[in-house]
This record gives C-alpha cells, structure tokens and sequence, in this order.
C-alpha cells in the first residue's frame, strides 16, 4: 500500500453531504472531486472520499461523507453525523418536498453535534434548472438567516459554486477547530502539527 | 380395398376357362410370395431398428446411472464442505431468519458452536438464541486519518451484529482470533470508502465513538462485505419492523376493545404479547441472563440457582408468547450450562481430587435439585460416592496382615456408607424417590465391598481363626449402619453365605481328621508336667480357655489325668468353637452345632472304643478320666458358649451324657473281668 505518500501530517476536514435522496450530494462530490457530472442516478449508499486540496495556501486534505439521502434508520444516521466536522445541508431548488427537508436535517445534526456554530451551509442545488425553481432565493435566505449559516445556490453540472461551498465550509471548519484546539471529537494527532500557526490566523479574522 | 363381390368375381373369373383359372392361380401364388418376402423384409428391417433402439436404451440407462452417480458424489463432496467451511450454513441463515427465531434454535447453537472453538472470549455471544453466521472473512484494520496499518483482523457477521476479532498472537489449539469487540447491526453505520487517495479496497464503520477503517484483500472482498452488510441490516430491519408493527397492532387492538365495550375481546395473543413486552421490561429480568453468565462464572451457584428460580417464578405469571419464549430459551440455555458445570463439580475426573468430601458435593447436589434434577442429582451423587470408596480402598496397603487389613477396609467402606447415607439425607430431604436409589446403590456397593473382602480372605488359605474374626468385624459394622436405618446385615450374610459355609464345614473336616490322626497314635499316658511350676502354668492355661475346673484332673505335684491327645484337642476344639460361633449367623445354625457335636463324639467316642476293645487295660482309669473331662467339663464350656451367642441350649451335646454313661459302664464291666 502507499503508506509513504499517504502518511501525511496536513490537517482532515471533514465534511458531510446531507439531504433527501436525489438532490444532487452525489453529483457534488463527484463534480469536485473529479470535475465531472454524472448524469445517471444511483442512489448512494455511503461513501467517504479524501483528496488533498490547498486552502489558502495550505496543504490540507478533505475527507467527504457523502450519506444517503435514502437512509431510514436514524440511529445510523447519527452514526454518519457524529463523525462530521462540517455539513453540507443540500437540498433541490426544484423540488420544494427537500427544501421542507433541510429542516429535520439540521435538527437532527444539532441534537448530535449539540453545537449551534457547527460548520454548516445550506446548499441550493440545481441552479442551471431556474424554469423548474420552486424554492424561491427569499426563502432559502431567510431560514439560512434563521440558522445563521451561509446559504449558497449550485449547479453540479455547471460546476457553479462548486469549490465554492466546499471551501467556504471548509474555512469555516479551519475556524472553528483553531478557536477549540483540543476538542472537536478526537482530533488530536491532525491539531498538533500546527496549532500556534492557526491560532494567529484566527486573530486576523477577528480583526 | 374395394368392397368384393365375391360370386360375381369368381363367376366372371371363371368365365374364362381352366387356363385363365390356373393363370390366376399362379399370379394369386405370385402375389402372395411377394408379400410374404416384403413382410420378412420390413421385419428384419424394423428388427434392426429395434436392436438399435434397445441399445440406445441400455447405453442411455448406463448414462443416467453414471449421472446419478456423480450427483450423489457431488452432493457428498458438498455436505462435507460445508460441514467443514465456518461459513457452511450461509445458506439456511436468511431462511433461518424468515421463519423467526423459534425453530432453528438448536441448529444455530450447533452453528455457533464453532465460534467457541475458534474465537477466545465468545461465550456470550453464541449464547443468544437465534443468532448465527452470516459471512466471515480477514480484514486489514488501517488508521482512518493516516491510513497506517493497525492491526489484522478476522470479522464474523451474524445475522445481528459485527464481531470483530484480533488474532491470537500464539495460538494454541483451534482457538484462533480473540474477541475484540461486538457491533450491534441497528446502529452500525458503514461506509464504503470510494476513493481515498491510493488506499484500496477500504470501508469504514462508524460506530459512535469508534470510526474504524477496513481494508479487504481485493475488491470482490470488499465488495461482498458492503452488499452483505447492507443486504443483512435490511433483514434484521425488517424484521424487527414487522415486530414493532405486531407489537402496535397489538396495542391498537387493546385500544379499541377498550373503547367499545360490546367489540369482542382482543385476541388472548395480542393481549398476551402486551402483557409480555409490559413483563419482560423489568430490569433485573433482562439483566438476568448476563447475571447468570456472572454467577455461573463466580461459581456462585446458589446465586445463580436464586435468579433461575426467581426468573421461572416470573415468567410462569407471565402468559406463554413469542418473546416469553424466546427470553425462556436464553434462560434454559444458561440453566443448561449450569446443570452441565454442577454436574462437572460431581463428576469424578481423574485430574480433580475428590477429598474434598462430601459437603462439596452437597452444594451443587442441593442447587441441582433446586433445578428440578433431582434424580440426575442422586445418580452422579452416588456415583461421586462410589469413586471415594473405590479411591479409598485402594490406598488401604494390603500388608499381609489379614486381619489388619480387613479391619481397615470395614472401617473405610462402612464409615463412607454411614456417611454417604448421612449426607444423603441431608442432601435429598423430601426425595424420596431416591432413597430407593441409594437403598440399591448400598446393596450395589455391599456387593463391591464384599467381593473385595472374600478375594482377600477366603482366596487364600487363611487360618480359620483369622477369617473368623474378619467376618464378625465385618458383621459388627454392619451391625452399625443400622443407625441410618439400613439393614446390611442381611445382604453381608447372604452374600456370604457360601463362602461361610463352605469354611465351617472344611475346619469341621479338618478337625475330624486331626482328631483321627491323634487317637491313632494314642496311648493314653497322662501328661507330666514334670515340675509343679509348669503344673500350675497348665492350670492358669485352662482356665483362661474358661476351663474353671481343671483342678478336678491333676494330682500329685505335677500329673494331671489328661492324656496329650486331650489336651490338645481341648485347646483346638475351644478355639473351634470359638471362632465358629464369632461367624455363628441362624442360616448356620444346624452347621455349627453339628460341627461341634461330631468333634466332640469322636473325641468320646474314641475314648469308649479305647475301653471297649480292652486294648490298654492299665490306662482305665486315665481313659474313664479323660472322657469325664470330655463331658463333664469341656461340653458345658462349650454349651455355656454356645447359649451366650445364639441364646438357645446346644441341644446336639446332649447325647454325651449317653455316651458317658455307657463308657462308665464298659470301665466297670472291665474292671470287674
């Protein structure tokens, strides 16, 4: 095995795909990881990719949970959002039943998490598709405001805002592990290595 | 063929004269050659058809029988592999678990028992009714963050959850892999890992707090390890749905035959399966099988035996349901390992001392019974018990010395016999239906005992006295189990009885002989005892044998009027009768006091034939004295004797008066010639 090229000390940020079946968390993840758009669906099971990005101008790797939208036992499901550091909460804008959705997802992701600021971005996918719209920008942006998150429209198959929402929680991941170095669910060996660097970084977004 | 005319065809044919008439003649002959050959022709035509049909025949019967054969080989090589393969039963599993958890319960403990020999520490896993193998295979655990190998693992699906286990560093025996952990199925999240930046054929599991990283050997691996997994969580889901499903209908049910009154009642079962899931919720109750693993662990038996009785106690006021028995079989499989290890702590094993005595005993006897295995109890009580005596008596050190060694073995077998009996009723107060068990038992040992004792007594030509001896040991201590209200006495004697008899007889014999040997030589010298010293040493010597007046037969400062052959015979003659009456039982009764007469008679009557025969007719006087001895002080000894052990008068010695009577008579007469 690549032990070697694998065995790196850059940090893990991990992110999970959440949403209804079919809304696209796929096609997402596939869109940044490889730059390409599936067309065919299958739903998904649960599968976990990792890929070395540059954040800023630091090597760091992501580790995407992309979970199934189909996943009926909730028990499990904690499972997945325990292991989370940041949350992609998609949903359809041209399907109004998975915008109704997002609601039970958050929920759920608090109650495990039980972290109001927990990394979280309300996604709006399938922009490209503005004549079959049904969710309306206002009120996507009024309950992200509710939330207090970001909320972001993409299209996986234009690849619009793609990187956008997967860098953005992934600051925003950076963020919250240097504000809590120690915590965070176990991440000690990934902290270490630079935790006084982050730690000055903070600052300047604060000011 | 067209329908004929017949007289006009042969009017017309015979129209034209005997010529054409023999011309249709020869052409009809023709014809009828003809047809005949064809007719042979197609025969031997369809005559080869058929051969060849025939041989395919039996060529294709020997092709089905070679078909068959191989079918019945293959399926044999089947049967074996999955006898042999962990994983065998895969295929019954899924149907196993369609048809619920009720049918296939020993099966599935026969499945599992596998695991046992295989996985360190997987007791209590296998013990859950209705679980079995769904799939098994290695697996490479890497780090999740670093993708650093961790450490090689062997993971067994069941059917409702994920063990995982590490390999034994030194293995020893079958035991291969040691039981690291066990993944309930409802909660276990998978996740296949698409693409992890070089790491191949990985999946996770999370399992809150655990995130761990498997790595199959190829992809097919992994491959069969997610769709199992997942295929698997469906069915456990399923099934567990339709329960809670059952379970609702039942409430729903209870519902709405509360709210009208005059609806039937519910269904007895869906009532029953409320009351059950309300019943079995208690807390002590579903920690009971655990606690029993605990106890049973412990060796707190009387612990383990409470809970199981306490358990019953609320199950039998529970109605009779699915999950009732389901919770039942997992209490009848702890009572059954319970019953297995009581009946260990009884069995005697070669490796475990058995002096731990009988109190030992007593503790898993009483909890057995308190199970209900009363008889199973007193079967291996029992057989606990014979192993000690046998034990027992083997270590007593056979040193020669007979009657030593008899003394020791009545001690070691009749003193465990009273303790045994003691312990057993201790042990089975109010079972009486094993007392009759122990009654055949003790006559079962009696017979042991028995066996020993004449192999080392009667085998070989031990002096009467010594056997005698033995055998009123031996009947002394029967005499004393009569305290625990056993009559052994009986059956020792029974069992004795040959060997007894045949003994009494053969020193009656032996005696007789002496008594003709000595007589022969006789010469009825009286005994001189050449100084006064050893006079009165002579004396003290009688009376000891209880001969008080001897002082009548001696005179002068050291004669005494009885001859060697009397005194000798007197000394045998007491110690005869001595020991026959220390073995003296009733049966014997009419051996003994014949026994003793005849001795005595011929003694006597040697004395009247000395007379008679006028052979020593110096010696009258000695010989007159003699058999006044022989009657007047040797027989009332002997009869004294005899009535303090049987309580009755010897009436066979009374006719030495007779004899008496006559010899004096003979002494008269011969003197007076």
């Amino acid at each position: 095995m690549s032990k070697g090229k694998t065995q790196a000390p850059t940090v893990i940020h991990k992110v999970i795909m959440v949403g209804s079946g079919g809304v696209g968390k796929s096609a997402l993840t596939l869109q940044f990881m490889y730059d390409e758009f599936v067309e065919d669906y299958e739903p998904t099971k649960a599968d976990s990719y990792r890929k070395k990005v540059v954040l800023d101008g630091e090597e760091v790797q992501i580790d995407i949970l992309d979970t199934a939208g189909q996943e009926d036992y909730a028990a499990i499901r904690d499972n997945y959002f325990r292991s989370g550091e940041g949350f992609l909460c998609v949903f359809s804008i041209t399907e109004q039943d998975s915008f109704q959705a997002t609601n039970d997802f958050r929920e759920q992701i608090l109650r495990v998490k039980s972290d109001e600021n927990i990394p979280f971005l309300l996604v709006g996918n399938k922009m490209d598709l503005e004549e079959k719209r049904q969710v309306s920008i206002e009120d996507a942006t009024a309950r992200a405001q509710q939330w207090n998150v970001p909320y972001v429209e993409t299209s996986a198959k234009t690849r619009a805002n793609v990187d956008k929402v997967f860098f953005d929680l992934m600051r925003s991941i950076r963020v919250k592990k240097q504000a809590t170095p120690s915590s965070g669910g176990g991440k000690k060996q990934s902290n270490t290595g630079g935790g006084k660097d982050k730690r000055k970084k903070k600052k300047c977004i604060i000011l | 063929m067209i329908p004929l005319d017949i007289v006009a065809v042969v009017r017309k044919r015979s129209q034209g004269g005997e010529e054409e008439l023999q011309k249709l003649q020869h052409e009809v002959g023709q014809l009828a050659e003809n047809t005949a050959l064809a007719l042979k022709k197609n025969v031997y035509k369809n005559y080869s058809q058929f051969i060849e049909t025939a041989k395919e025949i039996s060529s294709l019967q020997g092709e089905m029988y070679q078909l068959s054969h191989m079918l019945t080989d293959q399926k044999s090589i089947m049967n074996a592999m999955i006898e042999m393969s962990i994983t065998g039963h895969n295929g019954e599993g899924p149907e196993e678990t369609d048809e619920g958890v009720g049918p296939g319960e020993d099966d599935t403990q026969k499945h599992l028992a596998f695991l046992l020999e295989k996985v360190e520490g997987c007791s209590g896993v296998t013990e859950v009714p209705g679980r079995h193998l769904v799939h098994d295979g290695d697996l490479l655990e890497i780090e999740s963050e670093s993708f650093t190998t961790v450490q090689k693992l062997h993971a067994f699906l069941l059917n409702d959850s994920l063990m995982l286990t590490t390999w034994l560093p030194h293995r020893r025996g079958p035991v291969k892999y040691r039981l690291q952990c066990l993944y309930e199925l409802d909660s276990l999240a998978v996740v296949n890992a698409r693409d992890m930046g070089g790491v191949k054929n990985a999946f996770k599991i999370l399992m809150f707090p655990d995130t761990r990283m498997f790595q199959a050997e190829t992809p097919k691996a992994k491959g069969q390890w997610l769709d199992i997994l997942e295929e698997t969580k469906k069915k456990k889901a399923a099934l567990d749905t339709q329960r809670k499903e059952a379970a609702a209908a039942a409430v729903a049910d209870r519902k709405s035959a509360v709210s009208n009154a005059d609806v039937e009642p519910p269904t007895e079962r869906s009532r029953n399966s409320i009351l059950e899931s309300e019943l079995l919720h208690a807390d002590w109750l579903q920690e009971a099988p655990e606690d029993l693993d605990v106890a049973i662990a412990q060796r707190d038996f009387e612990g383990a035996v409470d809970l199981v009785e306490r358990g019953n106690e609320h199950l039998d006021g529970c109605p009779k349901g699915q999950a009732v028995r389901e919770y039942r079989a997992r209490i009848e499989l702890r009572i059954k390992q319970l019953t297995e290890v009581l009946k260990q702590e009884l069995q005697v094993s070669p490796e475990r001392s058995i002096r731990g005595g009988p109190r030992c005993a007593r503790r898993a006897v009483t909890q057995l019974i308190r199970l209900g295995k009363s008889s199973q109890a007193c079967d291996l009580f029992l057989k606990n018990r014979t192993a000690i005596i046998r034990y027992n008596i083997r270590q007593l050190k056979i040193e020669g010395n007979t009657s030593l060694y008899v003394k020791r073995l009545c001690l070691v077998f009749f003193d465990n016999l009273l303790e045994t009996g003691k312990e057993f009723m201790k042990a089975f107060p109010q079972h009486f239906g094993c007392f009759s068990g122990f009654v055949v038992w003790t006559k079962s040992e009696m017979l042991y005992f028995v066996t020993t004792f004449a192999s080392q007594v009667f085998a070989n030509k031990t002096n009467f006295t010594i056997v005698a001896e033995c055998v009123a040991e031996a009947r002394t201590h029967c005499n004393k189990v009569s305290e625990i209200g056993l009559e052994m006495t009986f059956t020792f004697d029974r069992l004795m009885a040959s060997d007894v008899e045949r003994l009494i007889q053969e020193a009656g014999d032996f005696q007789m002989e002496a008594v003709k040997h000595r007589c022969s030589e006789d010469q009825w010298r009286p005994v001189n005892h050449l100084n006064h010293m050893l006079q009165v040493k002579f004396e003290d010597e009688m009376k000891d044998i209880g001969l008080t007046t001897i002082g009548d037969f001696t005179y002068g400062v050291c004669f005494t009027w009885l001859t060697q052959n009397s005194v000798q015979f007197t000394k045998s003659y007491v110690s005869l009768c001595v020991d026959m009456l220390k073995m003296y039982n009733p049966n014997q009764h009419h051996l003994v006091t014949a026994a003793f007469s005849e001795i005595i008679s011929a003694q006597l009557r040697h004395a009247d034939r000395s007379i008679s025969s006028h052979k020593f007719p110096d010696q009258e006087t000695v010989i007159l004295k003699n058999a006044e001895f022989l009657v007047q002080c040797l027989a009332p000894l002997v009869q004294s004797k005899y009535q303090a052990v049987t309580g009755q008068p010897c009436s066979a010695l009374d006719h030495l008066q007779a004899t008496l009577k006559k010899i004096r008579r003979a002494a008269s007469t011969a003197s007076q010639c």
